[in-house]
């Protein structure tokens, strides 16, 4: 359900509508009978929820279809914002999304700027290789690194204590569980993100790079002065990506491995609206902390919608 | 694990535009490095599955008698077969449908100008901004109402249309040359005719593009069916694993082995068509 898309070709905005047109201005039922299909589930699985849950959070409800909802107001709002809990998961959301960013934007743009040589066999061998873990199903992912980082015998421990690091509680540690779950939520991205960076760089025009090597521009100069700027659409689209779903994709890691713990240290926002929907069946809090993430989360999309269009360079 | 790429070593490497033998050694480090991080977690993985008991904490690199026993007691302990093909009937029909329903939403879109077409398409693509998570217990209770808890039409149809699909075939209908269909229009030929004798058989790559994409985050797909699922043998492969793991979590072969079995389909697509697999997720996104 977390899905980016990732057109590179084409910026970040709505498209006008096409040419090919006629019936203006006079209505016409055929085209709703083509888009009913997909405007009927969308409402009914999409919109129409959210207004439900909307309305939720301001209800007391312990999700028995049997026991009534009770309005209660603003109370869930205040008593969220009063929560520890609700705090400390918000400051979680942070980190999972600052820790993706290495692994989802700088490693793989500078690995794909400094690999750009690359040519022939070898390209494609190491293309097909770390392009895998992005069609790994998370709980597979999962249970990878879960065997991997075990605690009694796994081999990235064992490797550890052989060169003198001694064990480490990777899940089970609250200063580590964390760390560990946005890494194995970036292991899915950071080849991927390569991928998508090389092809970008492989697209800027030649002629730039070679003009600028004539007027003397250094390796570096030219990075900074010509790559860069033109790779600013990816790095904004990645960027945004990441700090729009970063979050929504550990998810599956959180419930899978450590269940928000060892001591909520875990528990990012996603993962409180889970707990408190079906854990501790409070449909009004699930529902309010929902809509809260909700408008953050939008005003968030806004912003980078903004700053892609002020600083994004297209070559046209 | 990471590779440090300060701008100094760049511009140490430079050396004109023919490469020097260090610098491609340094290339091949890097992306060795990053091949080798993607791949060996599903090496030991397999490695792992095909160790006997006796020899399952042992470091090497291949069993020294590998043997399917873990493979036998997977598949005699939880329904694995029932749960493989479940999900391959979630999978193809969510695709099938992601397919239909974007078609036809992308064709009403391109094909006529509507009053409220801008209002459509923002609407589409913004549904795609709510998070899961936020609708999950309306979405919940609907299923609940409709009798789709732990059934696969529950599963299928709540996916059945999606944002992405619909702006991934609106996007590459647009660029469908307008030419063709005003002269169909002018034969009289009806829109459901023009739709699928003319646009669709010229939309091959992106829906093959959509299909490989939906089909296999279909296959992934973890959140809905944690939901809706009661019984392993109702519901789908990644549910069972999460079972089977919670159950069984520190018999270490069986568990790899189950992952390598519900990996697997996913892995023979990828294996057949892989330089279709990497355009499709590179030219349309992430899922």
């Amino acid at each position: 359900m977390t899905d980016i898309q990732a057109d590179l070709a084409r910026p970040l905005i709505l498209a006008r509508a096409p040419t090919a047109a006629r019936q203006r201005g006079t209505f016409t039922v055929q085209p709703w009978l083509y888009l009913a299909p997909a405007l009927c589930l969308l409402m009914m699985w999409t919109y129409v929820p959210l207004v439900e849950a909307f309305q939720l959070s301001f209800y007391q409800w312990n999700m028995l279809p049997t026991s009534p909802q009770r309005y209660v107001g603003l109370t869930n709002y205040q008593r969220l914002f009063a929560l520890p809990e609700m705090r400390a998961a918000l400051w979680n959301t942070l980190f999972y999304i600052l820790g993706l960013v290495p692994m989802s934007v700088i490693i793989p743009l500078f690995v794909a700027i400094w690999t750009q040589d690359l040519e022939g066999r070898a390209r494609t061998i190491y293309r097909a290789l770390i392009f895998v873990p992005m069609i790994v199903a998370p709980v597979v992912a999962a249970i990878l690194w879960r065997w991997l980082l075990n605690e009694d015998q796994g081999l990235i421990t064992l490797g550890l204590e052989t060169i003198g690091l001694g064990r480490i509680g990777f899940l089970t540690d609250p200063n580590y569980a964390l760390a560990t779950l946005t890494w194995i939520t970036g292991w899915k991205l950071i080849g991927f993100s390569t991928l998508l960076f090389s092809a970008a760089n492989a697209g800027i025009n030649p002629s730039y790079i070679e003009a600028a090597r004539i007027d003397g521009a250094s390796r570096w100069g030219i990075i900074r002065d010509i790559r860069l700027p033109l790779l600013s659409p990816t790095i904004l689209l990645l960027s945004m990506m990441t700090i729009l779903f970063g979050a929504q994709w550990s998810f599956a890691y959180i419930n899978v491995l450590t269940n928000g713990g060892p001591l909520k240290s875990t528990t990012n926002i996603f993962y409180l609206l889970w707990e408190y929907g079906f854990q501790t069946m409070s449909a009004g809090w699930s529902s309010a902390a929902g809509m809260i993430a909700f408008a953050g989360f939008a005003v968030i999309a806004a912003g980078c919608m903004w700053l892609t269009k002020r600083f994004a360079i297209y070559d046209n | 694990m990471t590779t440090d790429v300060s701008p100094d070593s760049i511009a140490f490497a430079s050396g004109g535009p023919k490469s020097s033998g260090a610098r491609r050694l340094a290339v091949h480090a890097v992306m060795i490095l990053l091949s080798f991080m993607s791949i060996f977690p599903i090496y030991w993985m397999i490695v792992t599955s095909l160790r006997p008991e006796n020899e399952i904490f042992s470091t090497s690199l291949w069993p020294s008698n590998p043997s399917l026993e873990n493979y036998v007691f997977v598949l005699t302990r939880i329904p694995m077969i029932g749960m493989l093909v479940n999900t391959t009937i979630v999978s193809a029909a969510t695709a099938i449908l992601q397919v239909v329903t974007g078609l036809f939403a992308a064709y009403a879109l391109v094909h006529w100008r509507m009053r409220l077409s801008g209002v459509i398409h923002g609407l589409i693509a913004l549904s795609w901004l709510v998070p899961f998570q936020v609708t999950m217990i309306p979405n919940y209770v609907l299923a609940s109402r409709l009798g789709l808890l732990d059934t696969l039409t529950g599963l299928i149809v709540p996916n059945a249309a999606h944002a992405f699909a619909i702006l991934l075939l609106y996007n590459a209908m647009r660029s469908f040359p307008t030419e063709i269909l005003e002269a169909a229009r002018i034969d009289g030929a009806r829109s459901w005719k023009i739709l699928w004798q003319i646009v669709v058989p010229n939309m091959g790559a992106p829906i093959a593009s959509l299909s490989i994409i939906a089909f296999i985050s279909a296959w992934n797909e973890y959140f809905w069916p944690l939901l809706l699922s009661r019984k392993p043998e109702n519901s789908v492969v990644q549910i069972g694993l999460q079972m089977f793991m919670t159950q069984e979590g520190n018999l270490w072969g069986p568990l790899m082995a189950a992952a390598a079995l519900a990996s697997l389909p996913i892995l023979i697509i990828y294996l057949v068509l892989q330089r279709h697999v990497i355009e499709s997720f590179m030219k349309s996104g992430i899922r």
